[in-house]
């Protein structure tokens, strides 16, 4: 058998809630003379707690880990059980390169980063003219990582080529605001020192003397990983840029959406109340305190380390013609295989959905890119790359990454629901559009998954929606009702179905649904009976639908599948 | 840095750098409308009102924030723009939950400023008050007796207790000073204008007219002027004297009135039209409903019946046992005058119930306490002479069935049910109709056809009052006389028409609010119940026709008037959303949704802060910050939940000086002083 060198637990956020912490404990107390070590995370959240082990021929890694003997007994013994075999299709989509190091390395250890050649880039870049640098950024075609795209050497250009300033700032927008979005996050935990070197060569380029970090208070592990490698550069002097030792310093978000957005944020650093400003003057003209700021999103100072080390050119090869570079998405919603996952760019969304999330075809009806600022993407439409410019032409953005898989039993127009009541609540309440618009969308979509929409709404909601768009002065106001509008373009008859019909073919509009069951099937077990929250199934096993409250309890305890939703007016009602 | 060249619609302009297209437009008179923005404090560029459209980009722009770009094209006037800045109106409108004017003031069919005239009745400025009524009520002597209070109708009041006894301000205001006002009459502009009907229709056409220097005669039928004020309300209820009083003051400000003259008879329209520059057609609605049962040419008509005693001052024979089929008030007017003509078994015959009758509470009420009968739910289906020569009635019982078309529950007829009843004299009181002159047009309820809004007929001619409503109120006679003066005025002198308010943001109605939902601007509004009318002893209403109430004393009004809740908004007339939003045809009902109600400061003593008015432009917290460096103002919350509010929710503290700016800025009423004046 081959020799254990390490095993590595993975310890992100993620694994953390899983329990990989008490396996972290557990192993470490009882495994003897083998090291156990936190690392971050590979990407697997379905396989959490996850560990790895390194042995003399290579790396075993384990899934569902239990902090038990029997568990450490079986990767002591490099065991067959629970093996994490990571499924092919997925090994041949996907392609690490800016989360090469995550969850191989401990995140806090500048010795592990730079073992791999960490701070190697920064070196290059010093080498280089800051001219250089920022030209090989541009030949790479790195646009923002953040959502907005915008090509990163043109911004860096336009803070460099200030001149005769008090100060410049680089500020990196950590904010990862979008539920269900966690790419920032992991990158910050499990490899912050490259995030921090992207900085510095950042700083490097367009001569920046202030650095700041704007990370949502939501994410402790990540700001204390941060703060550990922070420290770390500045005992060892890798932080001295341009002859001046940079500080970098950590700015805690308190939660809202809108300071994700550039001048939000920028307020919000300030010390005021977090709402986005008019534009021009851009914050690269007039930004942090009035001075020229550049900020950028952490995958996409994650990605300069590798862009230098490898140069422009080579970095331009992979991706479409005007989206470069790898990226990260996180995969949630009705999928196999949940987690973070790192792709070309141009890759297709089937690909990423069916090959590397392991969903079933049959079993999904669209994806949702980009958040609550983004759209869905219905499955006839799953050969569109996934990069900048194809996601808007359908209405969706590919924002920061998010990717939610929407299966065939979810109602299309709950669906905008939901996101939209994310966004109206989280509107920062400045533009009237936004502020009120949103409200009132919102409001319609309620009546609509009420049962109580009429065709009027959906006029309403086609006429609203693009205002809205069209006046705000945030990308929030300017996305919110993104989800609406793709939902209204390729789903429209489940609209129609919800306000004319009064029907949800999905069957997940509580106010539309009835619940029955089938006598034929029942083996009077009276699961149901001791299960239901309300009373509302009888001795003589109807449910009766007036005091039944949809909560779905007896369709999940039921062992024989008798009890099933169905359309409004099919269900017993005893009033 | 350059100046720069650009396009407003089409047309160059000049900005220089730095300036922004809504200065350039502002400078070159093209009007854009704003709300977050002012010019004393940094931009917010938060409300979207101000939108231009960048042709190249398809983008809009906040005018007031954008600079002009060279060569740039903007559009500020298309629908598209319009339409885009309606929609912000709209947005901000369904979430203002304000009273641009107090609901009473709405309910008046005149729009007469109740709120100002009650505020001046408890203040005792009783002078001041009669100018502020007869901006829109010129019989305030009359209307403050027999109007049926519209108002009180929707009077806040009525949350917690009994509305504010509005009319009694009226009655008591023209009371004392009827005879000292004088109207201020400019110098004749030349125009005559011609009346048809001296009731209160047309002397408010006349009334209005003459205040705009119009010459006017009016032509009445009957012997006197008053029209159903005089020949229709029965003494008891208006005094005659008073009436001839306010008639007198018409003569006395220049107005003609010829008696004795009855259209398509000895006047015509053709003569009219060719002696005066306008018509006004105000003839009323005389003919009577018939019971439309056999026999119903025995019964005497309710008007007819008043009319007489009325020519003969209120004097005539005991009528015997009566019977007075119909709900109206008309009916009641027949009733109580039967029991006063000495009649002691007097009984209405209604073919609902009470709560269908259309005639006045206090009416029904009051006929009770005189011992008059109410028979309900009966129908007439035959009248004869019988061998005594007295009257038989034959009725039919009915019931109550589904509501019909006007809401009411349709009475049925219970089969079998007929009886017979005998009486002296039989009243019917079933309505009336316009009998409209051969050569006006009519529309199929045989009333005059009129244009909507500005009740113009054709040509010169115009029509209002009953004939054009069918029959209805004073107040409503007024405020229809009113409109033809104003739309006469408009047609002959090119002055534009004055708008009424088409823009009223309304908190709700009282059914649907509750106390914690009012605003209370002063702290020492009374609880105090509502003054009870005061009413001559039972006998004396019984035996005579004097008149049954008093006039409240200026004690009684000034108690009243410390109950008034000013429910309307501080800065009516000053604000730049309602301005806004009737420039643009912008709807408070065009977008239905959650308001916030619930959510004003009156702790201050000398601001009041109304956040449901808050519409977040932001401007009073930048300009305590940013003018008067006091930052005693912030905003917190997000979405639709934002507010503005002093620091921790807490009341303005006492650095704050009262300097006022926050209110002088606030292009809305949500921070403003708790003095109304």
């Amino acid at each position: 058998m081959a020799d254990i060198l390490k095993i590595k637990v993975g310890t992100a956020s993620c694994g953390l809630a899983a329990g990989s912490g008490e396996v972290f404990d557990f192993f470490k107390a009882n495994a003897g003379n083998v090291p156990v070590v936190g690392v971050g995370c590979i990407g697997h959240c379905y396989a959490e707690p996850m560990v790895e082990v390194e042995t003399s021929e290579g790396t075993v890694a384990y899934r569902e880990v239990k902090a038990d003997q029997k568990s450490l007994d079986n990767i002591l013994a490099l065991g067959d059980s629970n093996r994490l075999e990571i499924p092919k299709a997925r090994k041949k989509r996907e392609m690490l390169k800016v989360t090469r190091l995550a969850g191989k390395i401990c995140p806090t250890s500048l010795d592990e980063y730079m073992a791999e050649g960490g701070y190697g880039a920064l070196k290059k870049a010093l080498g280089l003219s800051p001219e250089e640098v920022i030209d090989e950024v541009k030949k790479s075609g790195l646009r923002g990582r953040g959502g907005g795209g915008f090509p990163t050497g043109l911004k860096w250009q336009f803070l460099a080529a200030k001149k005769n300033v008090d100060k410049k700032i680089l500020v990196c927008n950590a904010d990862e605001g979008d539920p269900g979005a966690f790419m920032d996050r992991s990158m910050m935990e499990s490899v912050p020192h490259q995030v921090l070197e992207g900085m510095l060569i950042g700083a490097y380029a367009t001569g920046a003397d202030v650095l700041f970090i704007y990370c949502r208070a939501e994410y402790p592990l990540a700001i204390k990983h941060l703060k550990i490698a922070i420290e770390d550069i500045r005992k060892n002097k890798l932080n001295v840029v341009n002859g001046k030792a940079l500080d970098i310093i950590i700015k805690e978000g308190a939660g809202a959406f809108v300071c994700g957005e550039e001048t939000a944020l920028i307020a919000s650093l300030e010390g005021r109340r977090g709402t986005p400003r008019f534009r021009p003057p851009f914050p690269t003209d007039s930004g942090w305190n009035g001075y020229p700021t550049s900020l950028n999103n952490v995958e996409t100072f994650a990605n300069i380390p590798i862009l230098i080390a490898e140069g422009g050119e080579e970095f331009a090869k992979i991706g479409t013609e005007k989206s470069k570079g790898t990226k990260l998405f996180a995969l949630a919603g009705d999928l196999e295989n949940p987690g973070l996952i790192e792709v070309p760019m141009g890759t297709t969304i089937g690909e990423i959905v069916f090959d590397i999330g392991g969903a079933k075809p049959e079993d999904v009806k669209a994806v949702q890119t980009g958040g609550p600022s983004g759209g869905c993407i219905p499955k006839e439409l799953f050969d569109t790359p996934v990069d900048y410019d194809s996601l808007n032409s359908l209405g969706a953005i590919m924002g920061s990454g998010g990717m939610i898989v929407i299966g065939s039993n979810r109602c299309m127009v709950e669906t905008a629901r939901y996101f939209l009541d994310f966004t109206h609540r989280e509107s920062c309440g400045k533009c009237t559009f936004c502020r009120v618009g949103t409200k009132r969308m919102f409001e319609t979509l309620e009546r609509i998954v009420a049962g109580e929409g009429c065709e009027e709404d959906i006029a309403f909601l086609e006429d609203i929606g693009p205002k809205i768009k069209k006046g705000s002065l945030c990308g929030l106001g300017q996305t919110a009702p993104n989800p609406v509008l793709a939902t209204l373009r390729y789903f429209r008859n489940e609209f129609i179905d919800h306000v004319v019909d009064k029907k949800c073919t999905a069957l997940a509009c509580n106010n539309l649904v009835d619940i029955k069951l089938n006598q034929d099937n029942c083996v009077k077990c009276r699961l149901c009976i001791k299960n239901c929250p309300v009373g509302a199934v009888s001795d003589d096993f109807v449910i009766d639908n007036s005091k039944c409250t949809r909560c779905n309890t007896c369709i999940e305890v039921c062992p024989k599948n008798t009890i099933a939703r169905a359309p409004k007016g099919e269900g017993y009602y005893s009033e | 840095m350059s100046e720069i060249n650009f396009k407003i619609d089409g047309k160059e302009f000049t900005a220089q750098p730095g300036e922004t297209i809504l200065q350039v437009a502002e400078k070159n008179g093209i009007s854009i409308p704003t709300l977050c923005y002012n010019e004393k404090v940094s931009k917010t560029t938060s409300c979207f009102v101000c939108v231009v459209k960048d042709c190249k980009t398809g983008k809009f722009l906040p005018s007031c924030s954008a600079c002009p770009a060279p060569g740039q094209e903007v559009e500020s006037s298309t629908e598209e723009v319009r339409d885009m800045r309606r929609t912000a109106l709209n947005l901000l409108l369904s979430e203002h939950a304000g009273d641009c004017e107090a609901p009473c003031t709405i309910a008046c069919p005149a729009h007469a400023k109740v709120e100002e005239y009650v505020r001046a009745g408890r203040k005792g400025e009783h002078l001041e008050g009669l100018k502020i009524i007869k901006e829109r009520i010129p019989l305030p002597m009359s209307i403050g007796r027999v109007c049926p209070r519209f108002c009180e109708k929707d009077c806040r009041k009525n949350i917690s207790g009994k509305p504010v006894a509005i009319n009694d301000f009226k009655r008591l205001a023209a009371d004392l000073h009827f005879d000292e006002y004088m109207e201020e009459i400019p110098a004749d502009n030349g125009f005559k204008v011609g009346v048809v009907g001296a009731g209160p229709a047309g002397l408010s056409t006349a009334y209005y007219l003459r205040r705009m220097g119009f010459q006017v005669k009016v032509f009445e039928q009957m012997p006197k002027a008053g029209g159903m004020l005089r020949y229709g309300i029965p003494e008891y209820r208006l005094p005659k004297a008073i009436l001839d009083r306010e008639i007198a003051h018409f003569v006395k400000m220049g107005i003609e009135i010829e008696c004795g003259r009855k259209l398509g008879d000895n006047l015509s329209m053709d003569d009219l039209k060719n002696d005066f520059d306008a018509v006004a057609v105000t003839i009323g609605c005389w003919q009577p409903s018939s019971m439309r049962c056999e026999g119903d040419e025995l019964a005497t008509e309710g008007i007819a019946f008043l009319e007489k005693l009325a020519r003969n001052d209120w004097s005539g024979d005991n009528p015997g046992k009566t019977i007075v089929v119909g709900g109206g008030n008309t009916a009641m007017d027949c009733l109580r005058t039967s029991v006063r003509l000495g009649s002691s078994d007097v009984t209405c015959f209604y073919r609902r119930t009470e709560q269908e009758m259309p005639a006045e509470k206090l009416e029904i009420h009051e006929a009770k306490e005189e011992g008059v009968n109410f028979e309900f739910l009966v129908a007439p289906l035959k009248l004869a002479k019988g061998a005594n020569g007295k009257l038989i009635l034959t009725c039919q019982r009915m019931e109550l069935g589904e509501p019909d078309a006007s809401g009411r529950r349709r009475p049925i007829v219970i089969e079998g049910s007929d009886f017979d009843i005998e009486a002296d004299t039989v009243i019917a009181a079933i309505g009336q109709k316009t009998s409209a002159p051969a050569g006006l047009a009519v529309n199929r309820w045989g009333d005059l056809d009129v244009k909507e809004h500005t009740y113009h007929m054709e040509g010169k001619v115009f029509a209002a009052g009953d004939c054009v409503t069918g029959a209805a109120t004073v107040v409503e006679g007024v405020a229809g006389g009113r409109i033809i003066a104003l739309g006469i005025n408009s047609m002959l002198t090119k002055e534009e028409y004055e708008v009424e308010p088409v823009v009223n943001v309304s908190r709700g109605h009282w059914r649907s609010l509750a106390k914690e939902d009012l605003v209370f601007l002063r702290d020492n509004i009374s609880d105090e119940e509502r003054v009870e009318q005061r009413l001559i002893p039972i006998e004396e209403r019984k035996s005579t026709f004097n008149e049954v109430a008093y006039t409240f004393t200026p004690e009684e009004v000034q108690s009243e008037g410390e109950r008034c809740i000013e429910c309307s908004c501080t800065a009516k007339g000053d604000c730049k959303l309602k301005k806004h939003s009737e420039e643009y045809g912008a709807d408070p009902e065009a977008f239905k949704g959650e308001r916030l109600l619930q959510g004003y400061d009156n702790r201050h003593p000398a601001i009041i802060h109304d956040r449901m008015k808050c519409i977040k432009c932001g401007i009073c917290v930048k300009v305590c910050s940013e003018v008067v460096n006091k930052s005693l103002l912030s905003q917190k919350n997000r979405g639709f939940a934002t507010r503005v509010e002093p620091l921790f929710g807490s009341q303005l503290p006492d650095s704050c000086t009262q300097c006022g700016a926050c209110i002088e800025e606030c292009p809305v009423g949500a921070l403003d002083w708790r003095i109304k004046e």
